[in-house]
């Protein structure tokens, strides 16, 4: 029983659980008991949340017996990336120097989906600030691919991806800033979405780049990841970057027909770097859409292979801005000893304070990020970065007078072994070639598995389009969800 | 096209220790050196920005994508005093408690 349950997708079970045919407190034995069983290879939690996930199934379960109408998500468990902030349970970000901290509020995220009658099994898994692509960032240790326990699951929010790939959790919230969703639903398997920017609340998600921060949902399905977002999705008075248009129905363009639809394939995603298996994959499902009804044409997206740059300039230097809030003074880690073991002032506090609770990365990107910004370096470096971001803000706008979406690979390669890539910074930060772009445009992303490599490994088929109009990714991930169904490794 | 030509510089041990004074960082000893190799390698990377042409090109801060709007300025409740000091690593006389310092 307990297995089936846990195989059952988000819409699958919010049904059952409405009906009574399950109780929210089986799903939360049955979840435990997933993750019991299959978590302690994998490391895709940094915490479990048993009692507060059983006390709430319990009062969801009461709130049917009363007779009362359980909302769209009724017993289903979403697992939260350790970024988000969760009253009551302890929220790290991957770092040491949130070691033990303990928000004192919910985000908004959260908030929204407790109204909608969700559970939470607990925090996933996450690189360090969201600063990677491997999840081997993380202060407590890498999550595993569930496909090949050798490979990295991606990053940064791999634990959130690995929770759904797992079936630990038929859907997760994880936040993109450079492709943080989308790469490693595609080296698990499964859906991941990056809204547009503004489009769910960031109230109490920990920054790292705040033009580009987003929270969205993974799930087993596109039916499920359509729902999460539909329920976290709208304006929030306590985010001023939320966004107050209409939310859509997104479930409602799942299974809508996509005759006719444009889809534009940028030559400069198929280029130099891209793995044979994953081309071969991705042009196989985009022709796949042509069978359906859509048009497919070539775009140009000239300036992508500046993204990486411009990317690695803006989001640090928001980071060193964001990350100076870490002092050792309000929460978290304090070290007040200096390394000579004397005890200092305030400034030496500081400095060892981050020293200690930092890993390699974030100090990398802080520094990066203070250099871009300082006095002589400004114009050169980061000021250039904003009016590259333009130029390829700019290829969007042009590419969508064209096309109604546009269509890549999420990753260049299938998941890449864990220590692969960490002796080579510049190697790791590549790996998000593709998924840059729309961060830096604002705009909504879909990744949705398509066939797999031969070895087995899943690759992702990377949708995007223009600003809200995440209803054409969900209709379009769905037509070709029909022709290949999600997959799930064996554990 | 004043800021077309990116001053290329050396990143070496004395500049990681600045920049990481600028950022409050105390690093280890054996850290600065890895440091630094690393942030030349990516500076240099990312210098390939020059090579493209910004001339009245505006920068983009931010996508906006519609103008932000106030909020009433109306009374919420907020955290309580016991709340925002309960995560403190030092609290004391109701507040958060720091080393000494003397500036000036």
């Amino acid at each position: 029983m307990s297995d089936a349950i846990s195989s059952l997708s988000v819409c699958a079970l919010a049904e059952k659980v409405q009906r009574g045919e399950v109780k929210a407190a089986e799903v939360a034995e049955a979840t435990l008991a997933r993750i019991e069983r299959v978590d302690p290879k994998l490391h895709g939690f940094l915490s479990v949340t048993r009692d507060a996930m059983t006390a709430r199934a319990k009062e969801i379960d009461a709130k049917r017996a009363r007779g009362e109408t359980l909302g769209p998500l009724a017993g289903v468990p979403v697992a939260i990336k350790d970024a988000i902030c969760t009253r009551g349970i302890a929220t790290t970000a991957g770092s040491k120097i949130l070691d033990g901290y303990v928000p004192p509020y919910d985000a908004t995220v959260i908030a929204r989906l407790f109204a909608a009658d969700a559970l939470v099994p607990g925090k996933t898994n996450m690189d360090e600030f969201a600063m990677g692509s491997s999840n081997e960032n993380s202060a407590y240790g890498p999550a595993k691919n569930p496909w090949d326990t050798s490979r990295a699951p991606g990053g940064s929010s791999g634990g959130s991806a690995v929770a759904v790939a797992a079936r630990m959790s038929p859907a997760a919230l994880g936040s993109d800033t450079g492709g943080s969703i989308r790469q490693p639903a595609a080296f698990t398997g499964t859906v991941g979405v990056k809204p547009t920017y503004g489009r769910v609340s960031r109230y109490g998600l920990v920054a790292f780049a705040s033009s580009l921060d987003q929270i969205g949902p993974f799930a087993t399905d596109v039916r499920g990841a359509a729902r999460v977002l539909g329920v976290v999705a709208g304006k929030d008075a306590k985010d001023a970057t939320s966004l107050d248009a209409p939310v859509a129905d997104y479930e409602a363009a799942c299974g809508a027909s996509v005759r006719g639809m444009r889809i534009g394939v940028p030559e400069e995603y198929f280029a130099a770097g891209l793995d044979g298996e994953v081309a071969a994959s991705v042009r196989a499902a985009i022709a796949a859409l042509e069978e359906e009804g859509c048009v497919v044409r070539p775009v140009k997206l000239p300036h992508t292979r500046f993204a990486v740059a411009t990317y690695y300039v803006i989001a640090t230097a928001e980071a060193s801005s964001n990350l100076a809030r870490f002092d050792g003074v309000r929460y978290g880690l304090r070290v007040e000893k200096t390394r000579a073991g004397a005890k200092g002032d305030l400034r030496a506090m500081y400095g060892a304070t981050r020293d200690a609770g930092f890993g390699r990365e974030v100090k990398r990107r802080i520094l990066l990020g203070t250099f871009v910004l300082s006095a002589g370096y400004y114009d050169a470096y980061y000021l250039k970065a904003q009016k590259v971001r333009t130029l390829i803000v700019r290829d969007f706008e042009a590419a969508f007078r064209d096309v109604d979406v546009i269509a890549s690979p999420t990753a260049p390669t299938p998941a890449f072994g864990l220590g692969e890539k960490t002796g080579d910074p510049l190697s790791m930060y590549l790996a998000d070639v593709y998924t840059l772009p729309a961060s830096l445009a604002g705009i909504p992303a879909i990744s949705v598995p398509c066939a797999p490599a031969p070895s087995g490994l899943p690759i992702g088929l990377q949708l995007m389009a223009p600003a809200l109009e995440e209803a054409r990714l969900f209709a379009l991930a769905s037509a070709w969800e029909k022709r290949s169904p999600s997959r799930a490794p064996a554990l | 096209m004043s800021s077309s030509h990116a001053p290329r510089i050396t990143i070496d041990r004395a500049r990681v220790e600045q920049i990481a004074k600028l950022a409050a960082l105390s690093l280890e000893e054996d850290e600065v050196e890895a440091l630094a190799r690393d942030l030349a390698a990516i500076v240099s990377y990312v210098e390939e920005l020059e090579a493209l042409d910004t001339t009245d090109v505006p920068p983009t801060a931010n996508v906006r994508l519609g103008a932000s709007q106030w909020r009433e300025d109306a009374v919420q409740p907020g955290l309580s005093h016991e709340d925002a000091l309960a995560q403190a690593p030092r609290a004391e006389h109701d507040g958060f408690a720091v080393p000494a310092f003397v500036e000036g």
